[in-house]
C-alpha cells in the first residue's frame, strides 16, 4: 500500500516536471522563433517575403539583401557614427562619475547629501521634458546633423551610475586611503591608483548597460540627425525602411538583422557576466 | 599652529571634493536644470521658433491641451492610449513570477541557458525588435495571422495596435524581469520553505504565502520602473505602428508638436505635466522604498 503511494507520487513528480519542461521548451520557442523569422527573412527575395500564408523557410535563396544594405545606406558609418558617441561617451563619463562618486563617498564635501539628492531628482525629469530647449539651443548654434547634442551630455557623468558607484565604494575600507595619504599620496592620485583599479568591476557593470543604452537609443538621435551619413545605426535602418517604403521587407531585416549581431555576439560571449551585472545593478544581489 | 594647519587641510580637502564632483553639478545645471526651467517657461507662452513669436500668456497653453478644439482630442487620446500600453507593466510582472518560480524550482535543470534565451531580447536593437514584430503582426503576410488562419488588422486598427505593442513589449521585457524575480527568489532561505513542508503546505500555499511576500523589493522595483519607462514610449509608435493614431503616446504628443509643428509652447505644457507625473511616481517609490525594507 504505501508502496504503491510512493509509487504514485513518483509518477505525479515526473509528470510535474515534463509539464514544466514542455511549459518552458514552448517560451523558449516563443523567445527565439522571431530572430529565426528574421533571419531567415534576409534570404527571401523580395516579392517572397510578402506573400499571403505560412512561409517560414525562403523557397529560393538569396543573399542578394546583404549586397544591397550596404549600397543603399551607410552602414558602416552608422555603426562608426554609433562607436563615435559610445567610446567618448562610456570612458569619459564613467570617469567623471567615478570620480565624483569619490568625493561623496571618501572625502568631506561640503552639503553632499542635498547636494546628492538634487543631482539625483534630475533622473526624475523624462528626456521629453528637456529636449524642446536642446534642440533650440542645439540647432541656434548648427549642431543638428552632429554627433555633439548625443556626446556631450554624457561626459558629464550619470547620476544612476554614481549613486551604485558611492554604494560600491562604502564597501572599500577607508584604511587603504589613509595608508596613502601618509605616503604623501594626493586625493587624485589616490583616486586613481588605488579607488579606480578597485571600482573596476562596478565599472564594467554599470558601462555595460550604458553600452547597451546608447547603442539602442532612437529618440534623442532621430531628433537631431536628419541625413544619413551622420546617422547612428538605430535611426539609419528606419530610414532604410523609409526609403523603401517599407516594402523590401528582406532589406529591412538584414538591416535589423545585422545592427543586432554585434551586441548579441558580445552578450552570448559573456552571458554570466550580464546576468551578474543585472542583479548587482539592481541592487538585488 | 598646529590646528591651523589642521583646517587649512580640511578647507583643500573640501575645495578638492568640490571639484571632483563639479563636472557632475556642471551637467546637471547646464542639461537638466536650465533646459527645465526654459521649458517651463516655454509653456506659458505661445513660443513658435520658426514665426519667432513669443508672447507670455499665463496659462493658455494648458488649457488648450484640454479645450481647444483640434489640440485636445490628440492630447486627451495620447494620454488614454499611454494609460492603456500601462498594462504591460502588470502583465510583464505576471509571467515573469511565474516562470520565475518555475525555474527556481530545485528540480529543473538548464536554468542558464533558458535566462540567456528569456534575456535576448534585452540585447537585441530596439529597431530589430520592433521591426520583426511589426511583420509577424502584418494583417495581409503577418505570420501571426496566417498561423491562426485570421485577418485580424493588428496594425491599423487604433484599439489592436496596442494590444500588439502589449504582446511585444512583454515578450521583451520577461527577461530581465525573470532575472530580477529569480535573483529575489534565490535570497529567501529555504528554511522558510522547510518549516512549511512540515506544516504540510503545498506548492500552490508556499508561492503564495512564502514568495510572493518575500519578493516584494523586486516587484517594487519592477512596477516603479515599468511605469516610468511605460510613460516615456516613443520609439514603438514610430518603428512598431508606423505613427499609427491609436499607438501615439504623450511622448509622441510632445515631438509631434514641439519639433514637427513648432509649436512650443504647447508641447512644453504637455511635457511639463508628464515630468510631474513621473516625479510623483518616482517620490512615490523612495517612500515605498523605505516601507519594503522595514517590513522585509
Amino acid at each position: 500500500m504505501e508502496q504503491t503511494i510512493r509509487k504514485t507520487n513518483k509518477t505525479v513528480k515526473i509528470l510535474v516536471l515534463c509539464v514544466m519542461y514542455a511549459v518552458m521548451i514552448l517560451l523558449a520557442f516563443t523567445m527565439l522563433f522571431p530572430y529565426l523569422y528574421m533571419a531567415l527573412t534576409t534570404f527571401k527575395p523580395m516579392e517572397e517575403a510578402v506573400r499571403a500564408g505560412l512561409h517560414v523557410f525562403p523557397e529560393h535563396w538569396t543573399a542578394v539583401a546583404y549586397r544591397e544594405v550596404w549600397k543603399l545606406v551607410p552602414f558602416g558609418r552608422g555603426i562608426l557614427n554609433t562607436l563615435t558617441v559610445e567610446i567618448p561617451v562610456i570612458v569619459v563619463g564613467t570617469f567623471t562619475s567615478a570620480l565624483g562618486s569619490f568625493a561623496f563617498a571618501k572625502m568631506r564635501l561640503p552639503c553632499a547629501r542635498v547636494l546628492l539628492l538634487t543631482l539625483m531628482s534630475g533622473m526624475m525629469v523624462p528626456f521629453a521634458a528637456l529636449f524642446l530647449p536642446q534642440y533650440q539651443i542645439y540647432s541656434s548654434m548648427g549642431l543638428t546633423n552632429n554627433l555633439l547634442p548625443l556626446i556631450l551630455p554624457g561626459l558629464f557623468g550619470n547620476i544612476s551610475m554614481v549613486f551604485f558607484f558611492i554604494q560600491f565604494m562604502g564597501g572599500i575600507p577607508n584604511a587603504l586611503l589613509e595608508a596613502a595619504k601618509i605616503d604623501g599620496c594626493g586625493y587624485f592620485k589616490s583616486f586613481i591608483h588605488i579607488m579606480l583599479p578597485l571600482l573596476w568591476p562596478a565599472m564594467a557593470a554599470q558601462g555595460v548597460f550604458w553600452f547597451l543604452g546608447i547603442w539602442n537609443d532612437y529618440f534623442a538621435p532621430s531628433i537631431y540627425l536628419t541625413k544619413t551619413e551622420v546617422m547612428t545605426l538605430q535611426p539609419l535602418i528606419n530610414r532604410l525602411n523609409a526609403t523603401q517604403g517599407g516594402r523590401d521587407l528582406p532589406l529591412v531585416m538584414t538591416g535589423a538583422f545585422l545592427s543586432s549581431i554585434p551586441l548579441i555576439a558580445v552578450y552570448l560571449a559573456f552571458q554570466k557576466y550580464f546576468m551578474s551585472a543585472l542583479s548587482i545593478t539592481s541592487g538585488i544581489k | 599652529m598646529k590646528k591651523q594647519q589642521g583646517s587649512k587641510l580640511i578647507k583643500r580637502e573640501k575645495l578638492t571634493a568640490l571639484a571632483f564632483v563639479s563636472p557632475l553639478i556642471i551637467g546637471f545645471v547646464v542639461f537638466t536644470l536650465v533646459c527645465m526651467v526654459i521649458s517651463f517657461a516655454y509653456s506659458f507662452t505661445n513660443f513658435n521658433p520658426i514665426s519667432g513669436r513669443m508672447k507670455f500668456e499665463w496659462f493658455a497653453r494648458y488649457a488648450e491641451l484640454f479645450t481647444h478644439p483640434t489640440y485636445k482630442k490628440a492630447f486627451l487620446d495620447s494620454i488614454a492610449n499611454t494609460l492603456f500600453l500601462l498594462l504591460t507593466t502588470p502583465l510583464c510582472i505576471t509571467v515573469s513570477i511565474l516562470i520565475a518560480a518555475l525555474m527556481n524550482s530545485k528540480k529543473f535543470r538548464g536554468k542558464t541557458v533558458f535566462r540567456v534565451i528569456l534575456y535576448l531580447p534585452a540585447v537585441t536593437s530596439v529597431v530589430a525588435v520592433n521591426y520583426i514584430w511589426r511583420y509577424m503582426f502584418e494583417e495581409n503576410y503577418g505570420l501571426i495571422n496566417a498561423f491562426f488562419h485570421t485577418h485580424i488588422p493588428w496594425l491599423t486598427d487604433n484599439m489592436l495596435v496596442k494590444v500588439a505593442m502589449i504582446i511585444k513589449n512583454v515578450w521583451s521585457g520577461i527577461g530581465v524581469q525573470v532575472i530580477l524575480f529569480m535573483a529575489g527568489m534565490q535570497n529567501i532561505s529555504d528554511e522558510f520553505y522547510e518549516a512549511a513542508e512540515l506544516d504540510g503546505a503545498g506548492p500552490v500555499y508556499k508561492f503564495f504565502r512564502i514568495t510572493l511576500p518575500l519578493v516584494t523589493p523586486v516587484l517594487f522595483y519592477s512596477i516603479i520602473t515599468g511605469l516610468i519607462g511605460g510613460f516615456q514610449i516613443f520609439a514603438d509608435v514610430e518603428l512598431f505602428a508606423g505613427g499609427q493614431y491609436g499607438s501615439r503616446t504623450i511622448v509622441h504628443f510632445i515631438r509631434n508638436y514641439g519639433i514637427g509643428q513648432n509649436l512650443y509652447g504647447l508641447a512644453s505644457a504637455a511635457s511639463f505635466l508628464l515630468a510631474a507625473v513621473i516625479m510623483i511616481i518616482t517620490a512615490l517609490q523612495f517612500k515605498f522604498n523605505k516601507w519594503v525594507e522595514y517590513t522585509d
